[in-house]
């Protein structure tokens, strides 16, 4: 009889301890207040391991229990679960268009001043130290690397079309964005061949990123309606759409990457940190490729942080870490190994840097090709929704290239969009 | 019949309970307890995130900031949210196109696989399991490759026949069709293994008889087959109508990933709407309140089906 009582309060005492443990994926891995260990996040594909490998070797006394967790989205949404209540990692990698959301809430994370983050600020560039600051002065965030802006571009493609092949008379070509547009005009006719990938990204988006004001005024007012430098993006993107020299392929999709190594499309717009994903996804036409300069001067388009949650077990490991691997030598050598744009200008005349090459891209000087790409840029203010308005304005764009919207009302719809989803 | 109850079940008189024992009262405990696992795992991970869900619905819930009470404003801000009708649109528009085709061909492949001279039946039963134990994913890498508006196989074949090529990812009914082709595909072995299942047991004798008596295949097919599945069609139409409401991985993989499904969210679904307010934008107020009506909807649908269906029953 009593087997029988006891047997079921087991099962019942069994559940509920399954439904506890249950309760607290990933709750298992390290950190628990060990001073030599700490939890690190951060997005895949832009070799964070590396640096881990190369800390942890001048330090063997620290374990680091890196996680790669997905895409730059991904990993912002993982880091908002886990700030709403999850196991925090010690230690985050945010890209540079997720930053604002968390900068509106910075109780979230550790202030670096905390840690002294005001000594060092000064040997980062002044406008991407002010988008990890938040507006009481909070400092949230240490870049690890910036965008820079180019053009790729296939030089046996170019031959072919009977266009300039080096890259100071391709660069030349398209001192502005029009210039651009009648370049690929001269491709297309010349070749029958699409000239690039497609106008939403490799257009919009880097002539977007060249204005002195972009959605937000420096007050953090929504400006995106009524800002003529906006609206003289989108126009221009239509005017590229208008022209047809576009390949209509999204960006990263199934159909973009198949066409790459083919050389459907001769030039595609990217910054620093896509160098790795051109080598990758099109091994086979290494050599044949070179990178310009882009059309309309200076301008950036992403960028990582490093920020430390507020409930992390084990901040100061986090942040000998982040003091240590981004000093500016240290971020030049990142450079060196991946190619990812170092944040701290002082490595920007660096002769290492300056000598970098690359033979993918045709010994092309991509240290010296970028670096120059940031120096006369204007920084704007990122508000909390520049993700989302950014999104809308490039669906609105691609609506008209790829599913047949109607150019005229293209605006007013992206506009009416952006109401809908921001609420203001 | 009531000759046959075990005496200890007659209720004993008022005010002898408690001389009877302890044992008896916790031994009628222990049927519940040994349901108990099931029902407290899903009051922990089922009916609790389900009623919090209602409770969020209501606040101006920031999960790394502030939770604001705002009543019933995440409801009617839903109801004027163009965004949310185009994926009700979508998620109905899928649904359709997926469920009846699916079910369809499921009754007649369940009919041609009970045929008693098919050849081989167990290994052509057995394949039609392939599509539902393959990974959505690797489904959906296939059939975007296969669809793909440059490099697909199929506008190269439609190439061929000088029509196209067509772009199944950027154009509404494209999308809707490639999906509603995903899922139909994914589904169809499953439901067709129910219907056949079902069949095994109508007596062979019923269609030898029928065969006797002069009927066709197609005659047997509606006269025999569909009438003796009509429980297993009800069932099956409530669970695909359930989980067509919740089309969620084919969409958002065949977009790459992005929320929106398309530049004019041609093909977001109500639940790819719903995590794009949750998890993309961190509204999980008004993500919350989508969930609320997803909800709703799949009730109301599962008892207009159920309604539908037991009155085509009756008729007949």
């Amino acid at each position: 009889m009593k087997l029988r009582t006891t047997t079921p309060l087991a099962l019942l005492a069994a559940a509920a301890l399954a439904a506890v443990s249950a309760c607290s994926p990933g709750s298992t891995s390290g950190g628990g207040g060990d001073p030599n260990a700490f939890e690190f996040w951060s997005m895949s594909g832009i070799d964070q391991q590396r640096s881990v490998d190369q800390y942890t070797q001048k330090h063997p006394e620290i374990r680091v229990g890196l996680t790669e967790v997905g895409s730059s989205q991904e990993t912002a949404q993982a880091l908002t679960t886990a700030l709403a209540g999850g196991k925090v990692p010690d230690l985050v990698l945010i890209q540079g268009d997720d930053l604002p959301k968390f900068l509106e809430q910075p109780q979230n994370f550790y202030d670096l001043r905390e840690f002294g983050a005001d000594e060092i600020k000064g040997d980062y560039l002044d406008w991407v130290m002010a988008q990890a600051t938040a507006e009481g002065g909070e400092i949230i965030g240490i870049p690890t690397d910036v965008g820079g802006m180019g053009v790729a571009y296939r030089t046996d493609l170019f031959a072919a079309a009977g266009l300039p092949t080096d890259r100071e008379s391709v660069s030349a070509l398209w001192p502005t964005w029009d210039d651009f547009i009648a370049t690929g005009q001269r491709y297309v006719a010349a070749t029958g061949k699409p000239f690039v990938d497609n106008v939403p990204t490799s257009v919009f988006y880097q002539a977007v990123n060249q204005v002195s004001q972009k959605y937000y005024d420096d007050a953090g007012n929504a400006i995106y309606a009524d800002n003529p430098e906006v609206k003289e993006a989108f126009d221009l993107a239509l005017r590229a759409i208008d022209a047809d020299i576009s390949a209509k392929l999204s960006y990263a999709s199934e159909g973009w990457n198949a066409a790459l190594p083919r050389g459907d499309y001769a030039v595609v717009s990217a910054p620093s940190w896509m160098l790795n994903s051109l080598r990758r996804i099109a091994p086979d036409t290494a050599g044949k490729w070179d990178i310009a300069a882009i059309p309309g001067g200076a301008g950036n388009w992403g960028g990582s942080y490093l920020a430390i949650p507020r409930r992390a077990q084990n901040p100061q490991a986090a942040w000998a870490y982040i003091k240590e691997m981004q000093a500016p030598e240290r971020q030049l050598s990142h450079f060196l190994d991946v190619g990812t744009l170092p944040t701290t200008p002082e490595v920007y005349e660096d002769p290492q840097l300056l000598a970098e090459t690359e033979p993918f891209f045709s010994g092309a000087p991509i240290g010296r090709i970028y670096t120059q790409a940031l120096l006369g840029l204007e920084p704007f203010h990122m508000g909390p929704d520049t993700a989302t308005i950014g999104a809308e304005f490039l669906n609105a764009l691609v609506d008209v290239e790829q599913t047949g919207g109607d150019p005229a009302t293209a605006w007013d719809r992206a506009v009416g969009n952006i109401r809908t989803a921001i609420g203001q | 019949m009531t000759a046959t109850l075990p005496s200890r079940q007659i209720p004993a008189p008022v005010g002898t309970g408690r001389t009877r024992g302890r044992l008896p009262f916790v031994e009628s405990l222990t049927p519940y307890a040994y349901v108990a696992p099931f029902f407290v795992l899903f009051g922990i991970f089922g009916l609790l995130p389900f009623l919090f869900t209602f409770y969020v619905a209501l606040f101006d819930w920031n999960p790394i900031g502030d939770q604001t009470f705002i009543g019933l404003d995440n409801f009617t801000r839903m109801l004027a949210d163009p965004r949310f009708w185009n994926a009700t649109a979508n998620t109905v528009s899928i649904w359709l196109l997926s469920t009846i085709p699916q079910l369809a061909l499921a009754l007649l492949l369940a009919h041609v696989l009970n045929h008693a001279r098919l050849r081989f039946a167990l290994f052509f039963r057995m394949s039609m399991l392939v599509p539902y134990i393959t990974s959505v994913a690797a489904t959906v890498i296939v059939f975007a490759q296969l669809f793909d508006r440059n490099y697909g196989l199929l506008n190269w074949l439609l190439g061929f026949l000088g029509v196209g090529p067509f772009d199944f990812v950027q154009t509404t009914w494209g999308s809707h069709l490639l999906i509603a082709v995903m899922v139909a595909w994914r589904w169809f072995g499953y439901t067709t293994l129910l219907y056949l299942a079902s069949l095994q047991a109508v007596p062979r004798d019923v269609y030898e008889a029928a065969s006797i008596d002069g009927a066709g295949g197609w005659k047997q097919f509606v006269h025999i087959t569909i009438p003796s599945l009509r429980p297993v069609i009800i069932f099956t139409v409530v669970t695909s109508t359930i989980g067509g409401l919740q089309v969620f991985t084919e969409p958002l993989l065949i977009s790459g990933g992005v929320l929106t499904c398309g530049p004019v969210r041609q093909c977001q679904t109500l639940s790819l709407f719903l995590y794009e307010q949750g998890f993309g934008q961190y509204e999980f107020g008004y993500g919350s309140a989508i969930g609320v009506a997803l909800f709703v909807m799949v009730i109301v649908a599962a008892i207009i089906n159920y309604l539908l269906s037991s009155r085509i029953r009756a008729e007949r």
